[in-house]
């Protein structure tokens, strides 16, 4: 009763954050339901994973097979709804990535399991829990509870808390795979990487735009020495486009594209409403101006109100140190 | 091919300032615009690309109201062949699996290869309804998907992930597919189109006209309880950053990085 | 030129633009003002739409969204003819018929038929501009003089806002019998004609035409020349006259009904919109209100009244970029003024406000010159 489980994602050998993100939270959750946390790994010779998240569980339950070389959301379903009936935990963890929507819920409709998407915290409150989840973008906050019986199951969001100290030294059991054979109706067939080329700006998870402040073309190099660092593309207002700093497809605005990068950083650009119509749907919006009425603060997070000449440098410049 | 496409209709929230209503479970929305959820659209242009390429014929489900019957009429309009919409308060809106439920519903019993929606929802952000349909309606799905390849009895679809790279999949048909934005660029509906619509059929049905008992919707069917929503703390919508401009410069550097930003 | 093919929708589109009236004289495109940066070549248009298979082609070239609808070529036009209108033709067969039309284009669209505005704003925010001043607004049913009419751009666009403000700010001071229609007010439309959506345009005149006619109105007024133009020109079966604000201003000022009494020592040079002068002829009235600014030195372009020189805000041109890499008109406006030596460009359009706010900051300007619409400098000239 009370144990968290914690479903662990990689992908191309590399172990995915959000899993010790889910095991740092669960381990907190556990805390107050007086339960345990299980780590569990589908996977292909992946021990490594297996070591590094007994760092942050009590134990780890680890299926061994071949046949989950690469994920696949059918083969994955199928041992997990098998592990869950064997298992029971109170609440399973699989992180809102790409990887989880694809899987999760499926499971629940499966197991007729109560489900809860794209959480950003649980509290326990009398020992029950209660996922928080957003609406509306981020704007409002609901609190959830569940009904019913247990396994419940969630989904939870990427870079929501930081991950804790490795201070657990869970037990690794390799289990039976309870995958009895392959899949019949979805293939994995390959990965490709994203085509490296001419840019989509309305592709573009991270975007640089640059305004008037910039001031000239031979200004462009500071920018895209940030950009590079951000492994961000650029993008402009109608200014920089009609400067000639940079191509019509890369004019956000109403007479340009809309964009919706999850990280939009506003340099120079005092934020016209033609603009702004083009980059309001940002997830996070930057603003760097010395005119501290520009209107792109209204709708950015973050702003600093200064000369930009002074602060992209050093931006840049701690970019790369904590990147490195 | 026999495709479905589901769209839903929801606010245009970007702009808007979101204040919670008196029940304190829901939002005063007297203000906000209304239009096809995002990646809805896109799965409707997928679809009317497909149909352009390879034959068959489009039907359009929303779970709605009245309201929705323009945005309806659109998709329609670019190519869609019939429509049915479930109109029943009964539903609980809030639990994606029960909208899932429904939708199948409507789906279930009737032939088809492809039922095409968008990946998420941009008022409740889910990402649950189409996997979900997929498995009320025991066929295989791909989630977030941005390119696809219709071939005789399969599809092979490229799920986009995390970082640019493509995962590619095949699937047997019938299948389910969640469609990301960006997959294509929507058409424009002209208005002499959505009035030529109007002719099309639009079936308005309730849950007892697919088979469902009352009992299977509404809150007591669902195994989620929402319990109230509430503003986040925020601060003023920007936080200006202080000092020196090399100290702001490290301050927003640090908030970038460690906020997962980058 | 085979004259045994044309259907008969090529007729209608001929007769409708008397296209056989043309004598190919050239002085559309003489008097063009965008041909200085782009490929568009009106007179050639015009011949080429009577053949169907040039028409079609013509239809996908870039150039034909180059034109603002300045009317320049009308004007000229020894023959009477409306060049401009054929290009918006040609607009409409790309957008309607052929149902291929710019992203930016299809937002615009999409938004005024489901919220009544081209900017993509929620329809029930329309009136947010209103809160917290005194603005009357009229019933319907109810006698009222002046029905004011605020325009989507000047309602939602913060940068414009203060046009619809300082009018009602003005017509209290005034004691003028108004009323603003609110939140049911919607899209005159000027814009989807102009970027060849005919059919949404004509359901708009319909719905507009039967709002406006609920009020009993002695007068429309409008702020910007495009809702102006549209209701005067395009709305056959609205009741009342259509009057654009400079011109109620003009009349308070003579009749001593406002008075500014303050000063406003400033070198003004005023821009005529095109779509108040060129396509309506109010060239007078802006002079008038100016003429009655105290301690403003009021000079003049020498591409003024019917040889303005358009700020590219019309025909659509909000929504269409330009392919042309070469100096934007307004730019060349702004130097103008500058060259000129004048600190305000004094404007009576919404659309003339922001393309010339953002050539005075592409030219650095800043500086010594400013853009600012009639109803910003009169509005602080009024205790």
């Amino acid at each position: 009763m009370g144990n968290v489980f914690v479903l662990t994602e990689h992908r191309q050998g590399v172990l995915r954050e959000i899993s010790l993100e889910m095991l740092t939270k669960a381990a907190a959750v556990a805390g107050k339901t007086g339960g345990e946390v299980v780590a569990v790994l589908l996977g292909s010779g992946v021990d490594a994973f297996a070591g590094k998240v007994a760092g942050y569980c009590d134990r780890v339950l680890y299926m061994d097979d071949p046949l989950f070389t690469d994920y696949n959301s059918e083969k994955y379903q199928k041992a997990l709804a098998a592990l869950l009936k064997e298992y029971k935990p109170e609440i399973f963890m699989i992180g809102h990535t790409t990887q989880g929507v694809d899987l999760a819920p499926a499971l629940a409709v499966e197991l007729k399991l109560p489900f809860i998407s794209d959480v950003i915290d649980i509290n326990v409150v009398d020992g029950k829990l209660k996922p928080v989840r957003q609406y509306y973008q981020g704007k409002v906050n609901a609190n959830f509870s569940f009904k019913g019986e247990p396994p419940y199951l969630v989904t939870f969001r990427e870079a929501t808390l930081e991950v804790g100290e490795a201070v657990k030294n869970g037990g690794i059991e390799k289990i039976p795979s309870l995958l009895q054979e392959d899949v019949a109706y979805r293939r994995f067939i390959e990965y490709v990487e994203a085509e490296v080329g001419d840019v989509d700006i309305t592709q573009s998870e991270i975007l640089v735009a640059v305004g008037r402040g910039v001031k000239e073309d031979k200004n462009m190099p500071l920018i895209e020495g940030l950009a590079a660092v951000m492994k961000a593309d650029i993008c402009g207002s109608r200014a920089a486009i009609d400067a000639g700093w940079l191509s019509h497809d890369r004019q956000v605005g109403t007479s340009g594209k809309t964009v919706k990068p999850k990280l939009y950083i506003a340099i120079g650009v005092s934020g016209a409403f033609q603009h702004l119509a083009g980059m309001k749907g940002a997830k996070t919006i930057v603003a760097i101006n010395k005119d501290p009425d520009a209107p792109i603060f209204s709708v950015a997070d973050y702003g600093i109100v200064d000369d930009l000449f002074k602060v992209v440098p050093k931006l840049t410049e701690k970019l790369k140190e904590l990147k490195s | 091919m026999n495709i479905f496409v589901c769209v839903k209709r929801v606010p245009d929230t970007s702009e808007a300032i979101v204040k919670v209503d008196s029940s304190g479970r829901g939002v005063d929305s007297s203000k906000f615009s209304f239009d096809i959820n995002e990646s809805d659209n896109y799965a409707v242009e997928e679809a009317m690309l497909i149909k352009e390429a390879k034959g068959g014929n489009v039907r359009v489900v929303c779970a709605g109201t009245q309201d929705a019957d323009v945005m309806i009429r659109m998709a329609l309009a670019k190519g869609g062949n019939s429509a049915i919409r479930i109109d029943d308060p009964r539903i609980n809106v809030i639990d994606p699996l029960q909208v899932a439920k429904v939708l199948a519903a409507a789906i279930k019993g009737k032939e088809f290869d492809l039922v095409l929606t968008g990946c998420m929802a941009n008022d409740d952000g889910n990402m649950a309804v189409g996997v979900a349909l997929a498995e009320e309606l025991g066929v295989p799905h791909a989630a977030m998907v941005k390119k696809v390849e219709v071939e005789t009895g399969m599809v092979k679809v490229y799920r986009e992930l995390e970082g640019g790279l493509s995962e590619v999949v095949e699937m047997e048909l019938p299948a389910v597919i969640t469609i990301q934005t960006g997959i294509n660029e929507p058409r424009y509906a002209p208005i002499r189109g959505i009035r030529e619509a109007q002719k099309k059929e639009l079936a308005v049905v309730k849950l007892e006209d697919l088979g469902l008992a009352p009992e299977a919707v509404g809150e007591g069917a669902s195994l989620i309880t929402l319990e109230n929503f509430y503003i986040p703390k925020v601060e003023s919508k920007a936080e200006i950053l202080e000092g020196e401009p090399d100290q702001k410069a490290v301050t927003l550097a640090e908030k970038l990085v460690k906020g997962g930003l980058l | 030129m085979n004259t045994e093919l044309l259907t008969a929708e090529l007729q209608d589109f001929i007769q409708k633009h008397d296209l056989y009236g043309c004598i190919q004289c050239g002085r559309c495109t003489g008097g063009c003002p965008v041909t200085v940066r782009t490929n568009l070549n009106v007179r050639r248009f015009v011949y080429n739409s009577l053949d169907q298979s040039m028409r079609d082609d013509l239809a996908k070239l870039p150039e034909i969204w180059d034109c603002t609808a300045c009317n320049t070529c009308a004007v000229r036009c020894p023959k009477g003819l409306k060049p401009v209108e054929v290009l918006m033709g040609l607009r409409n067969i790309l957008v309607v018929e052929q149902g291929t039309v710019q992203t930016t284009v299809r937002d615009a669209l999409e938004s005024v038929f489901l919220e009544g505005n081209p900017w993509s704003k929620p329809r029930k925010t329309r009136s947010d501009w209103m809160e917290g001043l005194d603005v009357k607004i009229a019933e319907p049913g109810e006698k009222v003089e002046n029905l004011i009419f605020v325009c989507c751009t000047v309602a939602y666009d913060p940068r414009v806002q203060v046009l619809a403000k300082n009018l009602a700010d003005l017509l209290n001071k005034a004691g003028v019998d108004y009323g603003f229609i609110g939140e049911s007010e919607a899209c005159c439309a000027s814009e989807v004609h102009h970027l060849g959506e005919e059919d949404l345009f004509l359901e708009m005149v319909e719905s507009n035409t039967e709002l406006l006619n609920e009020y009993v109105a002695d007068r429309i007024v409008t702020i910007s020349p495009h809702c102006f133009s549209s209701f005067k020109n395009q709305y056959p079966a609205v009741k009342a006259k259509v009057i654009h604000y400079t011109q109620l201003i003009a009349e308070l000022l003579e009749a001593k009904k406002l008075i500014f009494n303050k000063e406003y020592p400033h070198k003004i040079v005023f821009h005529d919109p095109c779509f108040l002068g060129k396509q309506n002829g109010i060239y007078a009235e802006p002079r008038t209100i100016l003429g009655h600014i105290p301690g403003a030195e009021v000079v003049e372009f020498e591409r003024r009244r019917e040889r303005s020189l358009c700020c590219e805000g019309g025909g659509g041109k909000m929504w269409v970029e330009s392919e042309s890499k070469k100096e934007r008109l307004a730019e060349t406006r702004a130097r103008d003024a500058g060259a000129l030596g004048a600190s305000i460009l004094a404007v009576a359009c919404p659309f003339c406000v922001l393309t010339l706010d953002d050539a005075i900051k592409a030219k650095g300007l800043e500086e010594q010159l400013r853009v600012a619409e009639l109803l910003e400098i009169i509005g602080a000239l009024v205790d």
